[in-house]
Parts: C-alpha cells; sequence; structure tokens
C-alpha cells in the first residue's frame, strides 16, 4: 500500500460540496425536534396525571426508550414498520422516504428524552405560584398557561438545549438505512474516489457537527439571557438562587439526557 | 406482520453471546478513561491556561460531533498511523492482519469517555468546599493523601449517578462498534438475520437484550451508590 500525506486542501474543498446535503440533515433533525417536543409534553402530561395506568405507560415507555441504542430502535423502525403496517392494513410503505423512517425514529426517542425535561422543569416551579394564581381568580388553565409554563419553560431550557444538541449527534445514524444527508453524502464522495479521502471528508463532518453544536448552544444561552428578563420583580440575586436551586433539582430530577451527553 | 417465533428464541440465545463483547468493551473504556479524565479534571479546575484551554477545546469538540463520525474517523486513521510508525521504525509487523478492531474500538470509546467524564469529575470536585483539602493539609496529610482519603470519596457519591448515566450511555454507544467489525450484541444480530432476512426479528431481540443489560447496569448502580452514600457530606 502506498501513502498518500493528509490533504488540507481537500478538506476544504470538500465542504462546499457538503453543505448542500446539510439541509437534509437538518430537515430531518428539526422535524424530529418539533413533533418530538410535541409528543415529549404528551408523555409529560402522562407521567403528571392522576391515572396509574396512563402514569405507568408513559414512564415505562420512557425507560424502554433510555435503554435503547437509537441505531436499534432506528432499525427497528425501518425494517419493521413496512411490515407492520403491511399486516395491519395492507398498505405498502417500502418506497416511502427513508427521512421518514429516520425522523420516526427520532420523534419516539426525542419524546421520551424530553418528556422527562419537560416534567422536571414544571415540578421545579413552586406550587404556591399555581396557588397564587388560582387564589386572584385566574381558572386552573389560565393559571398552568400563563404562570407556571413560563417559569418551567426557563427552567427547561438548558436540558432542552442539551437534548437538541444530542438529537442532531444521534440524526448522524440516519446514513445507515441509506439516507443521503451529510455523512450519507460524505461516504458517497469518498467511494468516488476509491476509498481515498476518508479522513479528510470525516474530518470535514465533523467541523460542520461542531459548528452547528456551537452555534446551538449559543443560540440557547442568548434565548435563556432574554427569558430572564422578564423576572423584573425578583432582584438578581433571588434569580440566581432560584436558577442555582432549579438546576440542583433537575441534576437530581432528571437521571438522563440523552445518549453522548 | 407474522415474526418467525422459533427464528426469534434461537437467535436471542446466539445474541447473549454477544454481551461479553459489549461488556468488555464498556467496562474497559470506562477503567481506561476514568484515570486521564480525572487528571483533565484536575488541569481544568488548576486554571493553567494553557492545559486547561486545550482540555476545553477536547471536551467541546468530543461532544459537539456525533460519536459514529468519530468511530469512522478513528477506524480509517488509526490504521494507517500505526503502519506509518510501525514501518519508520522498522518492525516486521503488519497492523492490518495483526490488530484486532476490538483495540480500535476501546480506542475510540476511551477518547468519547475521557470527555464526558472528565466534565463529570469536574463538577463533582467542585461540589467539594475547598475547606476539605484545607482540613486534611493542615493535618499533615499530603495532598494526594487528601485527594485519595478525603476528597475523592466525597466526589464520588456526587459523581455516582451521572457515571451511572455514561455508562449506560457507553453500552448503548458500543452497539455502533458492529461499523468497525467487532462482533458485540448488534453484530451477532445483524449476521443472524442475514442468512434468512429475519432483520425484524433479530433486532427485537437485540432490543430486548440492551434493555436488560441496562436494567442490571442500573440496579448495581443504585447498589452501589447506597453502599457509597456513607461518604455523603453532612449538610447535603
Amino acid at each position: 500500500m502506498n501513502y498518500r500525506p493528509f490533504d488540507p486542501s481537500f478538506l476544504l474543498q470538500s465542504i462546499p460540496a457538503l453543505l448542500p446535503y446539510l439541509q437534509i440533515t437538518l430537515f430531518v433533525g428539526i422535524s424530529s425536534i418539533v413533533f418530538g417536543s410535541i409528543f415529549g409534553i404528551l408523555l409529560a402530561k402522562a407521567k403528571l396525571s392522576s391515572i396509574g395506568p396512563l402514569r405507568w405507560l408513559a414512564q415505562g415507555y420512557t425507560y424502554v426508550m433510555r435503554c435503547t441504542p437509537s441505531i436499534v430502535l432506528l432499525f427497528i423502525v425501518f425494517y419493521g414498520l413496512p411490515k407492520l403496517v403491511d399486516g395491519l392494513f395492507n398498505y405498502q410503505i417500502d418506497d416511502w422516504d427513508r427521512s421518514v423512517f429516520a425522523i420516526i425514529t427520532f420523534v419516539l426517542l426525542f419524546g421520551a428524552y424530553v418528556s422527562e425535561v419537560f416534567r422536571s422543569a414544571y415540578l421545579a416551579v413552586p406550587r404556591g405560584q399555581y396557588e397564587a394564581a388560582v387564589s386572584i381568580g385566574l381558572t386552573p388553565l389560565q393559571a398552568v398557561i400563563q404562570v407556571v409554563i413560563p417559569q418551567a419553560m426557563i427552567i427547561a431550557l438548558p436540558n432542552f438545549g442539551n437534548s437538541v444538541i444530542n438529537l442532531l449527534k444521534e440524526g448522524a445514524l440516519a446514513y445507515t438505512i441509506g439516507l443521503i444527508d451529510l455523512i450519507g453524502k460524505g461516504n458517497l464522495i469518498i467511494s468516488q474516489n476509491f476509498g481515498a479521502y476518508a479522513i479528510e471528508i470525516y474530518l470535514a463532518c465533523m467541523f460542520i457537527y461542531w459548528v452547528m453544536a456551537l452555534l446551538i448552544e449559543k443560540v440557547f444561552f442568548i434565548i435563556e439571557k432574554r427569558l430572564d428578563k422578564g423576572q423584573t420583580l425578583k432582584t438578581v440575586q433571588t434569580v440566581k438562587q432560584d436558577k442555582k436551586r432549579a438546576r440542583l433539582f433537575l441534576i437530581k430530577g432528571v437521571k438522563f439526557h440523552g445518549p453522548g451527553s | 406482520m407474522d415474526l418467525d417465533l422459533d427464528f426469534m428464541y434461537e437467535t436471542f440465545f446466539k445474541i447473549l453471546g454477544g454481551i461479553s463483547t459489549t461488556l468488555e468493551l464498556t467496562i474497559l473504556s470506562l477503567l481506561l478513561a476514568a484515570p486521564i479524565a480525572f487528571y483533565m479534571a484536575v488541569l481544568r479546575l488548576n486554571d493553567a491556561k494553557i492545559s486547561s484551554g486545550a482540555v476545553r477545546v477536547y471536551v467541546s469538540f468530543v461532544r459537539g460531533t456525533p460519536i459514529i463520525l468519530q468511530i469512522l474517523l478513528l477506524y480509517s486513521l488509526l490504521p494507517s498511523v500505526l503502519n506509518t510508525i510501525v514501518q519508520t521504525l522498522g518492525i516486521n509487523f503488519n497492523v492490518f492482519d495483526a490488530i484486532d478492531p476490538f483495540f480500535y474500538a476501546v480506542v475510540v470509546f476511551s477518547l468519547n469517555t475521557i470527555a464526558l467524564l472528565s466534565e463529570v469529575f469536574r463538577s463533582a470536585l467542585i461540589s467539594i468546599s475547598k475547606g476539605q483539602l484545607e482540613a486534611g493539609l493542615s493535618i499533615g496529610l499530603t495532598r494526594f493523601q487528601v485527594y485519595i482519603h478525603v476528597i475523592i470519596p466525597q466526589a464520588m457519591v456526587v459523581a455516582l449517578p451521572n457515571i451511572c448515566n455514561i455508562t449506560v450511555n457507553l453500552i448503548k454507544g458500543t452497539s455502533l462498534a458492529f461499523l468497525m467489525t467487532v462482533k458485540d450484541v448488534l453484530a451477532i444480530g445483524k449476521i443472524a438475520a442475514s442468512f434468512g432476512y429475519n432483520y425484524i426479528e433479530a433486532y427485537i431481540d437485540v432490543f430486548f437484550v440492551y434493555i436488560i443489560l441496562c436494567t442490571i447496569i442500573q440496579v448495581l448502580y443504585t447498589a452501589a451508590e447506597s453502599k457509597i452514600s456513607t461518604f455523603r457530606a453532612m449538610h447535603v
């Protein structure tokens, strides 16, 4: 075997070739985050509900999802779902776009992760806030929507941001079912060059992911700062203390931040 | 939808054979990563400018990139780097045949775990008040002794739940080792499935094996937590 030195210029050249495929990665990621959050809210609601079986079901589901490697779930959805739909409704979905299977998988996973984030954030808001709101004449629904949830959102934000970054990283697995996303395209370029340039291409993909992760972190940090401004009635000191307390609570309350966190 | 239950039953026991590989990979990576991660955590706490900056970049890079890319990169990088080293040293040794891919997997997962663990250790060490170190030094212990006998036991109480997380995530992460042709739980399932195209049955088996594995790990950690809680600081 003969060797070729590492070629940084190829790394730089490949980034423009890879970037158009970032939108597929982002499409899968953002759809999963949006639908997964809705699913997560429903799951969190089920976990907080007073109906026993509903609570157990949601908790059991979250537990199972935490123990499942994403790639195994992705394979189960990709191979199993068409069979299941065919068996139940006699309808073929084999030819659906692969991104659909990826999105379904990540919605199932993301819902489980964020349901814990939402649940613990909701519980971290002192009960007195709700009681105070109801006592001044708000309906329970109004109290929850206008008083409890805005406060819970701030508490949930750092962990939600973590989950988003983790989801984007998990999304990298989608190429294993043949989706041509960022890494899928990277692999195509590598095979076009007969296996050469693998290191450069993978490094380029890693840099794109890294920049994305840093940007998301920054964005969530800015949002957190913004939302904090709402707490005008509190002195800076108590806001700080509250946040500290909330964070401590979250560390105790949320056992998992999803894979790779 | 009809599942081939006989196949599932047979394959389940075949897959159980892969647990040893999965666990070896997990435990070896954790053991290799722990001391280095601890050293990195101390470096960051000591605020040495260059080294703590380097550690920060490393941690950020590992946490900001998908593990699958780390695997793909190192799996194409490590063998050729090793080969170049061996050839320049003039040793007659064929890297591509002689080294088990398991070795590369250990390297990848250790490098990944180092970054995650160092953050856990750092936050655990921050939670121990400086007075503990000062008190230990004042009664004549060396710095090393204070760390071993006073600080680490207390920090472990804080760190253990997070280490449990990392272990569970690592077990899940090792499922990607099949990309490096390591025969772990998922790889054995995949191979068994490919004979008769029974993918879905095999993956459901794998799914159950991982749930059982993770449950056992979590039970063990909970037991360890209750054992170690004697070191819990009074004020907590």
